[in-house]
């Protein structure tokens, strides 16, 4: 007997939430074949068959949010009998469900069964009380006999969302900043939310910028480029990251609570922007592939970024991350730390700039790097010498190779 | 468009069905030599003879028996009942013979007749000669129950019974006699079961029934002036019961008064508010409110009529109290 889990997509995620079952129980599955669609924290997945076999029995129906690594579903033989542990299991997780619906009713139900104060609210009320996540006990009812309508949910509603503006901690006496529109947090925004807020509070964020003289580096671009196909900036400056990480490996960890482990494989999660919002594709062993293979790897990950078709390989397991605001006409930006990492890179556009070489007053390309650390895990002048390593290897792009 | 009165408009249609088909025929009482309680058939016995304009002993439960007999053998009777209140004495023809040949009979038998009554409320006529029972009879399966309240739905509605293969109970209102609106001169069929929005509006829903749409649409002429949008949906037959139209119309509005002239208690009002409830429960903002006469025999006093029947400020009375705190 097979158990279909949850899989972790992300090392943060920590739930996911079934779309939909692709297969019903008793259906006949083969190995690879899809089993489900699950919404992880930034992107929906498939999980497909690990065994051939029949879908014996589906613990959790669509819609239902299971923590990771948690079973969903068997799968067996056709007269293979589900184990006694599995049973066992199945039968603890209908009680927990049991326990959790009596424990949850009476909260429901309070506004009706409390026979000193009850709660009187329109069928509608509730209803929209429920969706929004509003208790019904806090609104003050404005309809006959001070029942709860439609409206008086709706004001409630309205006064939630001005909560963490600045209009409702307004000083007394100044009007509320009218609100034209109220958005809800998608799944992917209310994540990017989640992780930065905490990296925000987590991380000591420090800040280095170094300006990178970048002639060299575009005279070789056309050099490679005319035998070989268009080669992206952003590939030389993955490569010099990764290159540089190797002798910094410092930079390639993470902080888990007293220690501080370094990862192995040095991959470069790379930030695009999307319509859904920000995602970060993974290029692994950076280090170990050429620019060409960088340049052409990028490009795959950009497309599908935009066609929303990156697997959960190519976003997980990133270890270090470039964010390139070049393309913006950006000419530096201090980025914030992707968690669980150390550090992340920040890429302004290439500028012609006057610059100073051998007391002379010359005009270069030049491009402003800025890296932003955990200062917790590392000190600034190996943050320093980090960052020279990687001006080092794209001022003398040659070395790269 | 010409206009013409729910009277007029109905004997338009009664006078075409005569033209067109032989088999149709007209029975009630006075309905020939004195030209009808209401002269809806004057001058209908001199035009088509005694045959088909058939006046008849006061015999309530003959007249629609005889109508049955006569469906049964393949004619196409209109009787009439001159007061609704008289139809107690002809109930076993028309709930246990009309209503259940057809099904008893497995479909052999057929009994096409279009009973033809009328109710007097607010005319002085006392509790024997002013009731509205439509309630009685939309509890009947088998029997369709048709409640006019416009000259347009009057000639529609009847020219959709005279096709009918089954009894239809068609209830006229002596105070919408005089009532004028658009009529089209061609035929045309309004179908059963298709309830009519005679206004649309935001606020509030008003499923109003015969006499009561009218009240309903002065209510929203008032309640308009002051900013709330009524709508007014017009269910035009009862059974069947168009409870799609009203659902949706609720599920917009999120509130509901239900206004007719039937006693409250076991009313069509209660019956659709039921359904209501089982249908778009979610959607209600406020408490299904019913506009209905008191559960007492009509007073014959004119003054205390007055008191009794529902009307348009009783409507915006009601409509007012789910909405003010």
């Amino acid at each position: 007997m097979h158990k279909i889990i949850i899989p972790r997509f992300d090392p943060a995620m920590k739930t996911g939430r079934i779309i939909k079952w692709l297969k019903s129980e008793g259906e006949t599955v083969n190995k690879g074949e899809p089993l489900l669609i699950v919404e992880g924290e930034k992107t929906v997945f498939e999980v497909e068959a690990p065994a051939n076999g029949i879908l014996k029995k589906i613990l959790y129906q669509a819609g239902s949010e299971v923590e990771v690594l948690k079973p969903i579903a068997l799968i067996g033989e056709a007269n293979e009998p589900i184990p006694q542990e599995l049973i066992e299991e199945i039968e603890e997780k209908v009680k927990s469900e049991i326990k959790a619906e009596i424990i949850e009713k009476p909260k429901i139900e309070k506004p009706f069964i409390k026979t000193v104060e009850r709660v009187k609210a329109s069928p509608l009320a509730k209803k929209l009380a429920e969706e929004y996540g509003i208790n019904i006990e806090e609104i003050k009812g404005t309809g006959p006999g001070g029942r709860i309508t439609k409206e008086d949910v709706l004001n409630a509603i309205k006064k939630a969302s001005l909560k963490p503006t600045f209009a409702e901690a307004s000083i007394s006496g100044l009007k509320p900043i009218p609100i034209a529109k109220t958005i809800p947090l998608s799944r992917i925004r209310k994540t990017i939310a989640e992780r930065l807020v905490y990296s925000l509070h987590k991380a000591a964020s420090t800040t280095i910028i170094t300006s990178v003289n970048l002639e060299n580096l575009l005279k070789y671009r056309e050099e490679i480029k005319s035998s070989l196909s268009e080669v992206s900036l952003t590939a030389f400056i993955v490569k010099a990251t990764a290159k540089a990480l190797e002798a910094h490996p410092i930079f390639n960890s993470t902080l888990n609570e007293e220690e501080i482990k370094i990862f192995e494989d040095i991959n470069i999660a790379l930030a695009i922007h999307t319509e859904d919002g920000l995602v970060t594709p993974v290029i692994k062993n950076a280090n170990k592939k050429s620019i060409i293979e960088i340049s052409n790897e990028i490009k795959e990950l950009t497309n599908k970024a935009f066609q929303r078709k990156l697997s959960i390989d190519e976003l997980t397991g990133g270890t270090f991350t470039i964010t390139n605001l070049g393309a913006y006409d950006v000419e530096l930006f201090i980025p914030i730390i992707n968690p669980p990492q150390t550090g992340i890179l920040g890429v302004g556009k290439i500028e012609k700039k006057p610059i100073v070489i051998n007391d002379q007053i010359l005009i270069k390309p030049t491009v402003a790097l800025t890296l932003v650390f955990d200062h917790r895990v590392v000190d600034g002048v190996p943050a320093v010498k980090f960052l020279q390593e990687i001006k080092h290897f794209l001022e003398d792009p040659k070395e790269l190779n | 468009m010409r206009e013409l009165t729910y009277a007029e408009a109905i004997r338009e249609a009664l006078r075409n069905a005569l033209i067109k088909n032989p088999k149709v025929f007209l029975i009630g009482e006075d309905i020939g030599a004195y030209g009808g309680a209401f002269k809806i058939t004057n001058g209908f016995l001199e035009e088509f003879g005694p045959e088909r304009v058939r006046d008849t002993p006061i015999s309530e439960a003959a007249i629609v028996g005889a109508a049955i007999g006569a469906a049964l053998m393949g004619l196409k009777p209109i009787a009439e009942i001159m007061y609704m209140d008289f139809i107690p004495i002809c109930l076993e023809q028309l709930a246990n013979q009309a209503a259940k040949i057809r099904f008893m009979s497995g479909g052999k038998l057929k009994v096409p007749i279009i009973v033809r009554t009328q109710y007097s409320l607010g005319r002085a006529h006392g509790a024997q000669h002013s009731q509205f029972l439509p309630a009685w009879f939309f509890q009947v399966p088998g029997l369709k129950v048709v409640l006019p309240s416009t000259p347009y739905d009057a000639k529609g509605l009847l020219n959709q019974a005279l096709k009918e293969e089954n009894p239809v109970l068609y209830i006229e209102c002596s105070l919408l006699y005089r009532v004028k609106g658009p009529v089209p001169e061609e035929e045309y069929s309004i179908p059963f079961g298709k309830a009519d929005i005679k206004k649309e509006g935001e606020d509030v829903t008003v499923v109003a029934i015969s006499r009561m749409v009218h009240e309903a649409l002065a209510a929203a002429k008032t309640l308009e002036e002051n900013g709330l949008s009524v709508e007014v949906i017009d269910p035009r037959t009862i059974q069947p019961l168009d409870i799609e139209t009203i659902v949706n119309s609720v599920k917009k509005t999120g509130r509901v008064v239900i206004a007719e002239d039937d006693h409250k208690t076991g009313g069509i009002g209660a019956e659709i508010a039921a359904s209501i409830i089982e249908n778009a429960f979610d959607y209600l903002d406020a408490p299904i409110t019913r506009v209905a006469s008191p559960d007492i025999p009509i007073p014959f006093s004119p003054q205390l009529e007055l008191e009794y029947m529902p009307n348009k400020n009783k409507l915006i009375q009601a409509i007012n109290s789910i909405f003010k705190g």
